[in-house]
């Protein structure tokens, strides 16, 4: 299993490592080959979330490895439709690094299979942390097109300004998908609560930096439909909003006591 | 006045307000919350002044989060008051506004056509207007924001409802007994358990409810994430322990007695000869060399239980372990030691089983609302000899949409009447 899980980090580095080589020497051989190895990192990374789910017969999401491991497979999963779908292969450059990012963040948890604890089993686990990794995984899509809105942006060139339309547009409907997929974080979770602990909302430090985090995307959807803010600024928000998204995820676990402190 | 009403009324209003809500929140989640206030003394030194006065220890039921709360439905009330009766207003005229919009794409005869054809396949509804045809379809889509916004407040006021009316208790209940609670209801438990047959932790009791009224629920099996609900009670497994056993026998006239140990107690015919029960141990360590060391920790099981007790006789105390099964004799009593028996820490909630149904529809709600607000938008598009406009209150999805199937189409300018349009609609 172990080294099934160093592969796919192996795999994924290499993508980003031709990716940046690529994009530096202007070589599309590179780029192609970046693509190719990025798909296989995914392929074989499915295949270690699906013999984990088997060797612990249950859903692999429940300690922080778990679910980081499932979050950079979520912007794997995410890229790959979204290129696919939109022939947009510059979505790589950015969310690329991102799911090796967040797989190294898995690479530093403790890994063993442990039994799950009586208030994980419920079938309100799997929508619960499902949701949340499509949820987080498309805000930081939409943080690295900002990220790419904003240099290309830079550069002020007449021939980019519709591709940056389409990026703002592209990064606008991640975050209402994201913003769906909260939501249902939030609302699945105030039900499982309730079953479990007795109390829709607990004031739990993860509950409250998951509301903040949804607050921060409601401001970002009504300044957007105001019109009144450019592109870069709305790129900017979408940059800034993702050590938040990060810290909901990890930061609140180690930093901040509470009850969803699994490990 | 209508100055007043309408900041009240404005999204800039409702975004400072949520803003504030974050704040308090980052605020919340940083300081600890709802400890006694020495706690903060000795945690925040000086600084606990400032705490305590800005009620930075119970933020969330502080004056100022509730006001914010206050404020932000009222906020939400007004704006969806008043964006219904514009929405409703601008439905009406939908298509005569759309066939007077100048176009913004021009197109060629055979992009029209594709345009048409393509417009029909996506089961648009066509409207001949003078010269113009309008393809509408999903009118629906338009009130998505208004009951999201709606349900939005239901949530706000339903879930401050049952988060801050029940009435929550925690109590323990050894097996074979019943609770009673004030108003005459009975909660009475069977058994309780802490793994389930494969061996796993899995904590659970059966329990029965009894209401004042004599309806009962039957016994049913309480675990985690599986509540026991009978008419306003909701009985929650939540935590265990685990209480020391034994059978004390009367030597004299045989008469025995099952007696529960949970709590530092004598067990004494003269009050001077007998045993103290000091407290029940999961498990000990002996070393080699004759010392033992107690394990207190008591996450699930108990291993090798262990009762610590002094034996009394008179001034004379000893100490000693005693293990299930053992007997001691003292004070004219024999003390037979069984193994300890387990019971459940039950929490007891009494609620408003409406408001609860009430919140979970205000979310199914909000979760439908969200999609038809981004998945589901009205389409509205105007199509003429020369080119085409999207219209409507939310045409970005259209639009983009029309420009990736025609690419290379040259736009014409925006018309700057229907941005304006839209802009007073969001008002
Ligand atoms: C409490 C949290 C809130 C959330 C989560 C929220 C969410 C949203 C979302 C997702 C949209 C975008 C809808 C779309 O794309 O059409 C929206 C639009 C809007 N929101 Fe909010 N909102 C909130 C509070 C408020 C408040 C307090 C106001 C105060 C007036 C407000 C006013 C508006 C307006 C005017 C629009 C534009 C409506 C339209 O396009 O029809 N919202 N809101």
């Amino acid at each position: 299993m172990k080294i099934l899980f160093v592969v796919v980090i192996v795999l994924y580095a290499a993508s980003v490592a031709l990716q940046f080589a690529g994009a530096a020497f202007k070589k599309d051989k590179l780029l192609k080959a970046s693509w190719l190895v990025f798909v296989a990192a995914f392929a074989v990374q499915s295949v270690f979330f699906v013999a984990r789910g088997v060797a612990a017969k249950r859903l692999p999401l429940s300690n922080q490895f778990e679910f980081s491991f499932a979050f950079a497979w979520g912007v794997a999963l995410m890229l790959i439709i979204l290129r696919s779908r939109l022939k947009a292969d510059w979505l790589s450059v950015a969310a690329m690094p991102m799911a090796l990012l967040i797989l190294t963040y898995a690479a530093l948890q403790p890994m063993e299979i442990r039994e799950l604890m009586p208030a994980l089993r419920s079938a309100w686990f799997g929508v619960h942390i499902g949701s949340a990794v499509l949820s987080y995984a498309s805000f930081v899509i939409a943080g690295s097109i900002g990220l790419r809105y904003v240099l290309m942006e830079k550069k002020h060139r007449e021939e980019d300004q519709k591709a940056l339309r389409q990026m703002d547009y592209l990064s606008y409907r991640l975050v209402a998908f994201g913003f769906l997929f909260l939501t249902i974080v939030i609302l699945s979770g105030a039900i499982w609560a309730e079953q479990a602990w007795s109390a829709f909302w607990t004031w739990d430090p993860k509950e409250v930096w998951a509301l903040i985090t949804w607050i921060i995307y409601a401001v970002y959807l009504h300044l957007r439909l105001r019109k009144k803010h450019s592109g870069v600024k709305m790129a900017w928000f979408l940059i800034i909003a993702v050590p938040v998204v990060f810290f909901t995820f990890a930061g609140v676990n180690t930093l901040l006591p509470g009850l969803h402190s699994y490990g | 006045m209508k100055k007043i009403y309408n900041f009240l009324r404005s999204m800039r209003f409702g975004i400072f307000l949520l803003i504030l809500v974050a704040l308090c929140c980052v605020a919340g989640s940083l300081i600890p919350q709802e400890r006694e206030a020495a706690w903060y003394v000795q945690q925040y030194g000086a600084t606990h002044v400032t705490i305590l006065a800005l009620q930075l220890n119970n933020i969330y039921k502080s004056w100022y989060f509730i006001l914010i709360t206050a404020l932000l439905c009222l906020n939400l009330t007004l704006c969806s008051v008043i964006r219904i009766r514009s929405v409703v207003k601008a439905a009406k005229s939908e298509a005569q506004r759309a066939a007077g919009m100048r176009d913004t794409m021009l197109l060629s005869p055979d992009e029209l056509d594709t345009l048409r054809e393509h417009l029909l396949k996506k089961r648009c509804e066509s409207e001949q207007i003078g010269e113009v045809t309008v393809y509408r379809k999903r009118g629906y889509g338009r009130y998505g924001s208004f009951l999201l916004h709606l349900s939005i407040l239901l949530v706000v006021l339903f879930g401050a409802l049952t988060l801050y009316t029940p009435k929550v208790t925690d109590m323990s209940c050894l097996p074979g007994e019943s609770l009673h609670l004030e108003d005459g209801t009975e909660i009475a438990v069977k058994d309780f358990q802490i793994e389930d047959e494969s061996g796993r932790i899995d904590y659970q009791s059966t329990v029965m409810v009894v209401l004042p009224g004599g309806k009962a629920s039957g016994w049913q099996t309480v675990k985690v994430n599986y509540p026991l609900s009978c008419g306003r009670y909701k009985i929650y497994q939540n935590t265990y322990a685990t209480a020391g056993s034994v059978t004390v026998t009367n030597l004299a006239t045989g008469g025995q007695d099952d007696i529960l140990l949970t709590e530092l107690v004598m067990l004494s015919l003269d009050g001077m000869h007998g045993i103290w029960f000091e407290a029940l141990y999961p498990d000990i360590i002996m070393e080699p060399d004759g010392t033992a060391t107690l394990v207190t920790a008591t996450a699930g099981r108990y291993p090798n239980p262990v009762y610590e007790i002094l034996v009394a006789d008179g001034t004379q105390f000893s100490p000693m372990f005693a293990f299930p099964g053992d007997e001691i004799e003292a004070g004219g009593l024999r003390f037979h030691f069984n193994e300890p028996v387990e019971y459940p820490g039950l929490r007891i909630k009494k609620v408003s089983v409406l408001a609860q149904d009430l919140l979970i529809a205000a979310f199914v709600l909000m979760t439908l609302a969200l999609f038809i607000t981004f998945f589901l938008p009205p389409v509205v598009v105007k199509v003429d000899g020369e080119g085409c406009a999207v219209g409507g209150p939310k045409p970005e999805s259209m639009r983009m949409e029309l420009e990736a199937l025609f690419p290379d189409a040259p736009e014409a300018a925006p018309e700057a009447a229907s941005a304006k349009e839209q802009e007073e609609e969001r008002e």
